[in-house]
């Protein structure tokens, strides 16, 4: 159950419309324990028809319920990477705007507007790359979930579901997600014209509080989630993750607790 | 993006031809789609009997609809219920229509011949449903010159065809028009259609569309979005937007520049706009939604990206944030930014991973079994036990082959292998990920798979030899 946990963790975190699109782990699960409960090995399913037509069944009812939540992902990641292919253009219009207006080319601003503005496009900046970013992590976060049941399905009822199932899952729209990457990547690189040249300022602790919110607190659970998963599989195979290891694992660390103080 | 117009026709045709056999059982299928998770065995025992679960053929008929994305260009496996909900869409789509048109007296200015005659006896409502599939088959198959049987069909189909002057009012002949020409502006014409014939859709279509699990999606999230409320009844635009449109980034890119010809996102028109994008296989209604959705964002730049905050009370520390200097904020967010950055590093590298292991399985898989066609062995099972689990249990498999030593030797060698080599090449790429910190995704999948291959050819050739 420890996947089946930390999903549940990190759906609680995640932001609230998306909570009921996440993979349906537990009822997949429970199918799962349903359905190896009446075996039937396919060697001895011509024992008795019914036990086989159960079996077939049983097997089409679970492919139609994963199909299902493949619709789901698809539908409801394409509404997002749609909004943000939209939101990334105006960001960056504005960005364009307001540099040219106030850059080093136009008019010189007040200083507390511009400041205000600046502040203002940089947070919009970051939070809408930790927004793509999460999205990228709940693609991810599914296909692994979906990998681990049809692997336990093959376990369990000793089916070969899961390779060919999972080659179909590779070209989902949900699990192609370089379109959100490359919007990533260019949100980097565009950060660089909005932030003011790397000062040697100390991180304040209250600056790690301050950020501990939001969206940086689901980027953060996001990556210690990721970690713990991959800690080590009970069961290793060649189809198994390798150990995550951050290095900055301990800042990572010390960012979360500090954001447990509630400042609601 | 090239769609091939035959193409999509025959689609349209086979998606237009399927619900012959749903439309067979109107109860059911209305029983169906109204409370899913009630007859969803039903409806699996209906679908699922009559053909294998990888039923990648009738999937793929949505597959060249679509645009740039090439998770649409081959089988849709995921799509195994969206085809049923087009389908379903056609058939509730064309029924009403037909049932309009056969109540309608049909003004057949120009075209005379068999037609009026015979065709709107049969486009009485529900019980020729497969005539309508034949004779959209029968319409759509002229453009790639089949021969055809029905002649009346055939004479009646080239009148319309050599006629130029089709009447405009007559919406069903000059939809069949434009599903028989093959040129570019076909989208476009028909999507004129479609607004058209909105009036007579819009009472019929949102009810039972608006059940489907697609547009039941759809819904919250337009009817959460539809601040501005210019547009009346948005579940009813946005649930036939099935199949859903990916919109890339130079498609959008190409969708503004329209707008601002056409004078601003509050001037343009989705009418406007779809013509001018010149998109195949893009429809009016998802230029709709695209459309709402932009001007939405446009108007509440501001909200738009505050949105997600608010949700998570973030607006309540505002007060608390202006006491911090600007340099801690920006310090703030610098370090957001690296733990994002990071998060989205790793979760790139995994996906590399999990894409190279399912490939390599798959590898795997096609070794085994064209060693074990050769072999004549039962491929299916010694393979996936093989890469599943020990090495053991394939030698088990393995008993029945054969007495060729190099056969008998060679899988077993393989099957040992790959699991190993799986590992080794895993550990090998976490222990480069560690010296080297951050770095773009490791060594090419295709050195992967050579050295895969290297380790598979010598088995090979001895038996070939042979």
């Amino acid at each position: 159950m420890k996947f089946g946990k930390r999903l549940k963790q990190q759906i609680q975190d995640s932001l609230p419309e998306w909570r009921d699109k996440f993979l349906s782990y537990k009822e997949l699960k429970k199918l799962v324990k349903l359905i190896s409960a009446a075996p039937t090995r396919r060697n001895e399913s011509w024992r008795s028809r019914n036990e086989s037509l159960k079996y077939g069944k049983a097997e089409s009812d679970f492919v139609y319920l994963l199909d299902i939540e493949i619709d789901k992902f698809n539908g409801f990641f394409m509404e997002q990477e749609e909004e943000f292919v939209i939101r990334h253009e105006n960001l960056k219009q504005k960005i364009k705007r307001v540099v040219d207006l106030w850059g080093p080319n136009g008019i010189h601003p007040s200083e507390e507007n511009y400041k205000e503005e600046m502040e203002k496009i940089r947070k919009a900046i970051v939070d809408f790359h930790g927004e793509m970013v999460l999205l990228v992590n709940y693609s991810n976060i599914n296909y692994t979930g979906l990998a681990k049941i049809l692997k336990k399905y093959d376990k369990r009822t000793g089916g070969l579901l899961r390779l060919p199932f999972i080659q179909k899952v590779l070209v989902q729209p949900f699990f192609t997600t370089d379109i959100i990457s490359n919007l990533v990547k260019e949100c980097e690189s565009i950060i660089d014209t909005v932030f003011p040249a790397e000062e040697a300022a100390e991180r304040a602790k209250e600056a790690i509080v301050v950020a501990g919110e939001g969206i940086f607190r689901n980027t953060v659970k996001a990556l210690l989630t990721m970690q713990e998963i991959r800690k080590g599989s009970s069961t290793q195979s060649p189809f198994s993750l390798p150990p995550l290891n951050l290095p900055d694992s301990d800042l990572i660390q010390s960012i979360q607790l500090n954001a447990a103080v509630p400042i609601v | 993006m090239k769609a091939h117009p035959a193409k999509q026709l025959n689609n349209m045709g086979m998606s237009g031809a399927l619900p012959s056999s749903l439309a067979g059982l109107p109860p059911s299928l209305e029983d169906t789609y109204s409370k899913l998770s009630d007859s969803q065995p039903a409806f699996v025992e209906n679908e699922l009997t009559t053909r294998p679960f990888t039923h990648s053929s009738s999937s793929g008929v949505v597959g060249p609809m679509f645009s740039s994305s090439p998770g649409y260009s081959t089988d849709l496996h995921h799509s195994s219920l969206s085809p049923h909900d087009k389908q379903s869409k056609n058939t509730h789509f064309l029924s009403p229509t037909f049932g309009n048109i056969a109540s309608l007296p049909l003004p057949y200015s120009s075209n005379n011949g068999p037609i009026p005659s015979t065709t709107p006896t049969h486009y009485s409502k529900g019980n020729s449903a497969s005539w309508h599939a034949d004779s959209l088959n029968s319409f759509l198959d002229l453009p790639t010159s089949n021969p055809i049987d029905s002649s009346q069909v055939e004479s009646s189909a080239c009148n319309i065809m050599a006629s130029e002057d089709y009447s405009k009012q007559n919406n069903w002949q000059e939809w069949a028009d434009q599903l028989i020409s093959d040129d570019d502006t076909l989208t476009s014409n028909w999507n004129d259609i479609l607004v058209d014939n909105i009036q007579d859709l819009e009472p019929k279509v949102p009810k039972s569309s608006s059940q489907f699990p697609a547009g039941h999606q759809q819904l919250p999230a337009s009817s959460g979005e539809n601040h501005v409320g210019a547009t009346p009844s948005s579940s009813a635009n946005s649930a036939p937007a099935k199949p859903r449109m990916r919109w890339t980034p130079e498609l959008h890119e190409a969708f503004v520049d329209a707008v601002n010809q056409l004078g601003g996102s509050e001037r343009a028109t989705p009418k406007g706009v779809l013509k001018l994008m010149k998109v195949e296989g893009l429809t009016i209604y998802h230029v709709k939604s695209h459309l709402q959705k932009y001007r939405t964002a446009r108007y509440r730049p501001e909200s738009s990206e505050g949105s997600s905050e608010k949700k998570l009370g973030t607006i309540e520390e505002m007060p608390s944030l202006d006491l911090k200097t600007g340099i801690e904020i920006t310090e703030a967010l610098r370090m957001q930014m690296e733990v994002q950055k990071r998060l989205h590093e790793q979760l790139e590298i995994q996906r590399n991973l999990q894409l190279r292991i399912e490939e390599q399985g798959r590898y795997l898989q096609m070794m085994f079994e064209k060693q074990c066609k050769s072999g004549g062995i039962e491929p299916f099972k010694a393979s996936s036990s093989a890469i599943d689990s020990t090495s053991g249990v394939s030698s088990d498999a393995m008993k029945d082959s054969p007495a060729k030593s190099e056969m008998e030797a060679t899988p077993v060698d393989l099957c040992s292998s790959g699991p190993h080599q799986a590992n080794g090449n895993a550990t090998a790429e976490k222990k480069s990920l560690e010296v080297n910190g951050k770095q773009d995704a490791p060594e090419d999948p295709k050195q992967l798979a050579s050295e895969s291959e290297d380790s598979g050819h010598p088995p090979k050739r001895p038996r070939t030899d042979e």
